[in-house]
């Protein structure tokens, strides 16, 4: 009897309830809430990286700033372009800029600063999309558990708004962010955490009314009305726009192991044997005269400039001997060769800038008939180029006195706006995204198709990158079949 | 080392104890002819129904009335013997072999000692000397070939590399499908740690071992395989997967002598399994020198140099036809193992050291591994017995860095003909003065700078534990506690030096893991002969179980050396990469009900249930409950039927369900550091600039579900034992049936809802096989003994349903993009994904494109390989002729499929010797070439011989996959007993010297290498060569002396 007592004594205690015992599931490996001055540095960071990355690699060969010589950035060369950019769509965009930028939105409401920027960030961010792939999920985006199967919204409608949809406008996104900035105040407030402006609400507000500019002349084939409202709308504003180049919104990157600039980290460290300059890029600037601000954007490591021509087969020339990016765009590589070691990355990524903005106000002037003059914005523009890549005030005079043709806009109304886009085109060297923007617009630069091309249509430069495969396969409301890449976005020529 | 007295001391207290005594006791041991413990014999008093059982060692103690005078000893397979008692308190039997039973004692789940024969589902024993001395560093190595329903693929033959095992294949999407190694009734860990090798993290990492490396195969007794979800119901949720129950030897030999054995072992290693490769032509591309490249498109051999083959630039242009293979060394096993065992049944002890080192087939690779181990047990008052024991292991890795892309083998692999390799190694000339890489090919490891200079050290301590002890409330009443400690802690040292190309600035990376798990048991047992009606008995068990695992990995990465060859973190400048920690928790409480029926020792039905606890499901709904139940039925014993064809038959039948838990933490969202990119640039949070340090969090790419429940698998078995001519035939034939639903698995969703994956319950796969094992004994003599073994094991697996609206996903871990393991709808499980050429329809050709000549652009996300074999077989021969032993070990593996990454670099670096051959002559890539109307006409598109094979050359390509069907001389030993006399004259007990050899020739009728290589190793991610090391050839010789 003594024994079966204890036996029940030992059971008993054995199995008394583990309630609390099991209560060890919550994460000590990553927080649960964050403070929005830890969530805008990841998402200015995701906007330059995605702009910076594979999607800049894409762009950049297929308006033959630069040549594919290896790996994907041949296959881009030749439009082989199916079954990539899942990275860019899902790690950069959606899930890394575009859902922190809502979740910012969302939870810092006593944060208007904060909000003001994740909107413009945000108004950027979609931008990026729907000019390379066109319709996409936008107004439905973001919202996780809520809603899995968001609706793809079309560019116009993204573009213009459609209140029967629920859809704002891109304008209305930034107005909106404008308007947060306005406001002020609240809980918390951007300092060292804002890396491009430091918490400057002013240069911010210069930002929003910039990338108003910018989406107002995307429209000039499709709706050159709204493209002038928007444009007087920004010069009527007291906020200004982005007038000198220090006011850039430009990203910045470090030397830092890591934080590396994906200009740099895939050009000089991982993937140096993949993209070059392009020769039809060396050929233009040539006949421009241009190669000393060429060469401010691509190495001469052997005195001379070596390009390859986009899509040949003929083996390339020799690592050592190529011309690849400057410091311009992979940064500061001083006592790169003393040390043996990959130095730079911290060229910061150029986003909106100064000369974009006297480029687009060169063009309103020109085409839609804004008020102002535009050979004195377009010579601002290719001076603002000039200067950012670190040509010297002589020198650039220089240019301007022995180029007069190439600096001043002459003949028909179509021939200036080529040479605008022209000049537009050299100054986004290592942004291949703004240029092939215009160049699906303007359709300059004009350029001769690749050697060996294939993909979806080989006879024609793509107008749009293809659906990924993770979107068209996980997502029931995505155009499927995808579009062919041939298919012109609605704003394009 | 003060444990050596534990079991003086319990003897002492025994002898006290029994000048106490009231009632007398007897204790001793039953034994079978070689002296070793026969485990369940049955011990009874003549003429009553008083009677104990041996446990596991043999061992037994039994309270005896005055009256009592003659023992029945009994055990199923051994004769029955009689023994008087004789006033003795100490009675050793042995027990000599019934010819015509065919019967086993397996060790079964929870450590519980059955007789096979009343098992209602499979299992399969594999005693200690099966598996040591053979060769093998690695208990599941050891287990290659012998096992019916198991797979087994190695990742390489680099030493200390991981080992793949699915028992009845695979059963989880991203659950572990490992089986759970239980080690004397304690789980342990066989997990695979893994370290980045920098940049291209497990695609390019060292190959780390499955943590079973750390069990010394010296110390074994025996393995049994518990095969389906039945077999380890009482093992719960983590015996999903099967389980490997391993015993260890104890101590308490016959005569309660102390006893000594010295083992040592010594083997060689060499690579086996190179393609072969051309010599004709060496470094440079498309016919032109080129000092700069790894490429052998070079001009041929001989050739006059002129200015436009670029020779005038060669210095010493010519083949060194060893290049790669020379880079591959002998390598070294020395095992050294001594073991000291005392006692009696029930007071015992063992000591045991032993001492391993490896060199590997690569430079600078290596294992070492140190065990020591105690274990005591002891029985006081007679119904108290504790045991205890505790192995303390180091294990010392030394690795190289594997993968495609800058690793010693990824340059290694088709290496140009005309790289002088070997010089680089003699002269020490693989890295310059100042410690950087030496190599004329820009922006690539010389591969001896990538073994000497970027390795990877491991060093693990690890104590494993055990204590047991056991009170007999009555003579049917029997409770136990068991608790069990698996601990340990992993160090690990990456190193990059400056100027490595996967690394340029250097690094240094201290990794510290630590894994352990406590596991406690109470089990209340009681056992019942003849109830209600005679000739039935019942054993009924009544167990909890606490399981608590923790995991904890830290990493401190130090970038960008200042100081080259100075790997200390003290070197770095940089640390906001790569530095991190995992911590995880989780604990489990278990509830398990176990009821069996004998009936007349040829009707047996077990019902077992269990209900679960775990910490890492909502905690509403956290506990979640499986049964089981199985029948065995031994006709020939029902029908007394009495033959010598047909001597023994058996039919059973099992349904079992398994319920497992969620990995933990899934249940939140969270934040993380902002990481973007991939291996060819990347971006890391924090931000480091000038202005200071700024920290970046965004979402977790994962979205937390709303709730989550268990995943559960049913199995369904039937099987037959038959024995044949008074048992010198055995089959053992299985069927079975598993069907795994509720899988917990992150489904990829529309990546614009700002969540790349969700985590859910759903998904159905499916496993169907057969298993049969045969063994054969075709003579049988004094002098000469023959077994023959075979086994042959087929499963299909399926993956019926994933979720609404997915074809496919990703298995978790890293892969790259165009060759990804994936889990498909209608397909088997980890078929892998990757871009396909498109073939026409009305040929089935693939298509050329005509303007190149080359194959047409790939239609991504296709199936390009399967790795599941069809079939697979193994056969083992062990013939005895007196003191003489010869074993010999086939494996056939039919189908199944490797992408190879090292066949390609072969092909498209012209290294491979089908590639040398008419190097010089046009070629056309097979093939059609679309035409107008929807037709296609032949390839006539004449391309060079580099264009060709490099159009086939791709890493991720189809012409790289291969059937891995391989025919395998697994294992030779022979094997030599010293004559008694000799023996004697030497006051040993025996002596044993042995020879053997490991993976002695192999066929693959199919394949430019050995297809059986799995890069990523133990892990769900199969059937990827992503040019890793290949395997290994031993051959070696053993010493066993007992004395």
């Amino acid at each position: 009897m003594k024994r079966t007592i204890i036996a029940f004594i030992i059971l008993l205690t054995l199995f008394t309830s583990c309630k609390k015992f099991l209560d060890v599931n919550n994460t000590p490996n990553n927080p649960i809430s964050v403070t929005p001055a830890v969530q805008l540095p990841n998402t200015t960071i995701a906007i330059a990286f995605a702009s910076s990355n594979d999607l800049d690699r894409v762009t950049s060969v297929l308006v033959q700033h630069t040549a594919g010589t290896l790996n994907q950035a041949q296959q881009y060369d030749r439009f082989d372009l199916a079954s990539f950019f899942d990275n860019s769509w899902t790690g950069e965009l959606y899930d890394g800029a575009i859902s922190n930028l809502l979740l910012m939105i969302r939870n810092d409401t006593a944060s208007p600063i904060y909000t003001g920027i994740a909107k413009l960030e945000l108004a950027y961010a979609f931008s990026m999309v729907i000019d390379l792939w066109g319709d996409a999920p936008y107004s439905e985006a973001g919202q996780g558990l809520a809603n899995l199967k968001p609706r793809f919204d079309k560019v116009q409608d993204i573009y213009q708004g459609n209140s029967s949809l629920g859809i704002t406008s891109l304008f209305d996104l930034v107005r909106s962010g404008i308007a947060d900035l306005n406001a002020g105040g609240g809980l918390y407030k951007p300092g060292g955490d804002d890396i491009v402006y430091g918490g400057n609400v002013g240069k911010w507000k210069r930002m929003g009314n910039s990338l108003l500019l910018k989406f107002a002349i995307q429209l000039t084939n499709v709706n050159p009305a709204l493209a002038t409202s928007v444009i007087n709308e920004v010069l009527g504003s007291p906020d200004g726009y982005i007038n000198n180049s220090g006011l850039d919104f430009a990203v910045p990157f470090s030397t830092t192991v890591g934080n590396q600039n994906p200009l740099f980290t895939f050009n000089n460290v991982n993937r140096a044997s993949d993209q070059m300059l392009s020769q039809r890029l060396l050929t233009l600037m040539r006949g421009l005269n241009d190669t000393v601000r060429l060469a401010k954007f691509f190495t001469r490591p052997t005195g001379k400039f070596v390009a390859f021509d986009n899509g040949s087969t003929a083996a390339p020339p020799t690592q050592a001997s190529r011309s690849r990016y400057n410091t311009y765009l992979t940064g500061d590589r001083s006592g790169e060769a003393a040390s043996g070691k990959a130095g730079g990355g911290d060229s910061s990524v150029k986003l909106l800038t100064c000369f974009q903005v006297n480029f687009i106000l060169a063009e309103a002037v020109v085409r839609l008939g804004i008020t102002g003059d535009a050979n004195a914005y377009y010579q601002a523009g290719i001076r603002a180029s000039m200067q950012k890549v670190g040509i010297d005030t002589g020198a650039i005079s220089n240019y301007f006195a022995t180029n007069p043709t190439v600096v001043n806009l002459t003949g028909t109304t179509e021939q200036q706006i080529q040479q605008i886009i022209t000049q537009k085109y050299i100054a986004w060297i290592g942004n291949g995204i703004e240029a092939y923007n215009d160049y699906r617009r303007t359709g300059y630069p004009v350029l001769a198709l690749p050697q060996n091309t294939t993909g979806d249509d080989p006879n024609v430069i793509p107008t749009r990158l293809p659906y990924t495969n993770q979107e068209l396969s996980r997502n029931p409301r995505a155009p499927n079949p995808r579009p062919l890449v041939d298919v012109k976005l609605w704003w394009a020529k | 080392m003060r444990k050596h007295h534990l079991p003086v001391c319990a003897l002492l207290l025994l002898c006290t104890h029994l000048l106490f005594a009231q009632d007398r006791t007897i204790s001793g041991k039953v034994l079978d002819p070689s002296g070793k413990p026969i485990p369940g014999a049955s011990i009874i008093i003549k003429g009553t129904k008083t009677g104990t059982s041996s446990s596991a060692d043999g061992s037994y103690s039994l309270h005896i009335p005055e009256s009592a005078s003659t023992l029945v000893i009994s055990a199923v397979g051994w004769t029955n013997a009689e023994v008087a008692i004789s006033g003795r308190s100490v009675i050793t039997v042995t027990l000599s072999i019934k010819e015509n039973t065919l019967s086993e004692v397996v060790v079964t789940s929870l450590g519980i000692v059955r007789d096979k024969r009343s098992l209602g589902y499979a299992t399969q024993n594999l005693k200690g000397d099966q598996l040591a001395d053979k060769g093998s560093v690695n208990l599941v190595n050891a287990l290659e070939g012998k096992v019916s329903g198991v797979n087994i693929t190695g990742a390489s033959g680099s030493a200390g590399a991981s080992v793949n095992i699915n028992i009845r294949g695979i059963t989880s999407f991203t659950k572990s499908n490992q089986p759970l190694f239980v080690v004397d009734g304690i789980p342990i860990s066989n997990d695979v740690d893994r370290t980045n090798g920098g940049p291209n993290g497990t695609l390019g990492d060292n190959q780390p071992p499955n943590r079973a490396l750390d069990l010394d195969l010296n110390n074994i007794e025996s393995v049994n395989v518990l095969k389906g979800p039945a077999a380890s119901a009482l093992y719960g949720s983590r015996a999903a997967a099967g389980a490997i129950i391993i015993t260890t030897r104890k101590g308490g030999g016959p005569g309660g002598r102390t006893e000594i054995t010295a083992n040592t072992s010594y083997s060689l290693q060499t690579a086996a399994g190179l393609p072969e490769v051309q010599n004709l032509y060496g470094q440079g591309l498309n016919g032109i020198y080129n000092p700069t490249t790894n490429n052998s498109w070079g001009p041929k051999f001989g050739t006059a140099p002129t200015a436009a083959n670029n020779l005038a630039a060669a210095t010493d242009y010519r083949a060194y036809p060893n290049n790669v293979k020379e880079f591959f060394e002998t390598g070294h096993i020395s095992d050294n193992n001594i073991t000291i065992s005392g006692g009696d049944p029930k007071q015992n002890f063992s000591i045991s050291g032993s001492y391993l080192t490896q060199t590997g087939i690569l430079p600078n690779t290596s294992v070492k591994r140190s065990t020591v181990r105690f274990a005591g047990n002891t029985v006081f008052r007679n119904k108290i017995k504790a045991g205890a024991s505790m192995t303390f292991t180091n294990t010392l890795q030394n690795g190289i860095l594997g993968g495609n892309g800058n690793s010693s083998l990824g340059v290694l692999w088709g290496m140009a003909r005309s790289i002088d390799l070997t010089s680089y190694k003699k002269k020490g000339t693989y890295k310059n003065i100042d410690g950087t890489n030496n190599f004329p090919i820009p922006s690539t490891d010389n591969p001896y700078f990538g073994a000497y200079a970027n390795p990877l050290t491991s060093n693990l301590y690890r104590i494993l534990g055990n204590a047991t002890i056991g009170y007999d409330f009555t003579p049917w009443l029997n409770v136990s506690y068991r608790l069990g400690i698996d601990a340990y802690n992993d160090r690990r040292k990456q190193i990059f030096a400056v100027s490595a190309a996967r690394v340029p600035t250097g690094q240094v990376l201290e990794n510290t893991i630590f894994r352990s798990e406590i596991n406690g048991d109470l089990i209340i047992t009681a056992h019942k002969s003849d109830v209600f009606i005679k000739g039935l008995d019942i054993t009924g068990l009544l167990g909890q179980n606490i399981n608590q695992r923790i995991f904890q990995s830290v990493q401190a990465q130090g970038d960008a050396l200042a100081i080259p060859a100075y790997y200390n973190l003290n070197s770095a400048t940089v640390f906001s990469v790569g530095t991190n920690e995992t911590n995880t928790l989780q604990r489990l409480v278990g509830y398990y009900a176990q009821l069996s029926f004998a009936y007349k020792g040829y009707l047996y039905l077990e019902l077992t249930g269990r209900a679960d606890q775990s910490s890492t499901l909502p905690q509403s709904k956290n506990t979640y409950f499986y049964p089981s139940a199985n029948a065995g039925f031994v006709f020939t014993d029902a029908f007394g039927i009495t033959s010598d064809i047909l001597s023994y038959g058996k039919l059973r039948a099992s349904v079992a369900k398994v319920g497992s838990d969620a990995p933990p933490y899934l249940l939140q969202n969270t934040y993380a550091p902002g990481s973007y990119g991939n291996n060819v640039a990347s971006f890391n949070f924090p931000l480091t600039t000038a202005n200071g340090i700024t920290a970046g969090f965004g979402n977790s790419t994962r979205i937390a579900p709303v709730t989550l429940a268990p995943e559960f698998t049913t199995a369904y078995e039937v099987g037959a034992n038959v024995g044949l001519f008074k048992n010198r035939a055995s089959i053992d034939v299985a069927y079975f049936n598993t069907v795994s639903r509720s899988q917990i698995f992150n489904v990829g969703i529309s990546p614009s809802s700002g969540w790349n994956t969700m985590t859910i319950n759903g998904g159905k796969m499916t496993n169907k096989g057969v298993e049969l094992l045969i063994n054969i004994t075709p003579v049988l003599t004094r002098d000469l003994k023959w077994d023959i073994s075979g086994n042959f094991t087929k499963i299909v697996n399926k993956v019926v349903f994933i979720a609404p609206g997915t074809d496919n996903f990703a298995i978790p871990g890293s892969a790259f993009t165009g060759s990804i393991p994936s889990i498909k709808i209608g397909y088997p499980y980890g078929v892998i994904i990757g871009g396909v050429i498109p073939r026409d329809s009305a040929t089935g050709q693939r298509l050329i494109n005509p303007s190149t000549g080359l194959y047409a652009n790939v239609i991504a996300n296709q199936v390009l390989s399967n790795p599941n074999p069809e079939y697979s077989l193994g056969f083992t021969n062990n013939v005895k002729y007196k003191s003489v032993s010869l074993g010999f070990t086939f494996d056939f593996t039919k189908g199944g499929q490797v992408l190879s990454f090292t066949s390609a670099a072969f092909k498209s670096r012209g290294a491979w010797a089908p590639t040398g051959v008419d190097r010089e002559k046009p070629r056309i890539l097979p093939g059609v070439i679309p035409v107008a109307g929807g037709k296609a006409v032949p390839n006539n598109i004449e391309i060079s011989s580099q264009a060709y094979w490099q159009a086939m050359g791709g890493l991720q390509s189809e012409f790289n996959v291969y059937d891995a069907t391989v025919f395998r001389l697994r294992e030779v030993s022979l094997g030599y007993d010293l004559p008694a006399s000799v023996i004697r004259s030497l006051h040993l007990n025996y002596v044993r010297l042995s020879v053997f050899a490991n993976n002695v020739f192999y066929v693959a009728p199919n394949s430019i290498m050995d297809p059986e290589l799995n890069t990523q190793g133990a892990g769900n991610i199969r059937g990827l060569d992503l040019q890793s090391a290949p395997n290994a050839r031993t051959i070696g010789a053993n010493l066993k002396v007992s004395l």
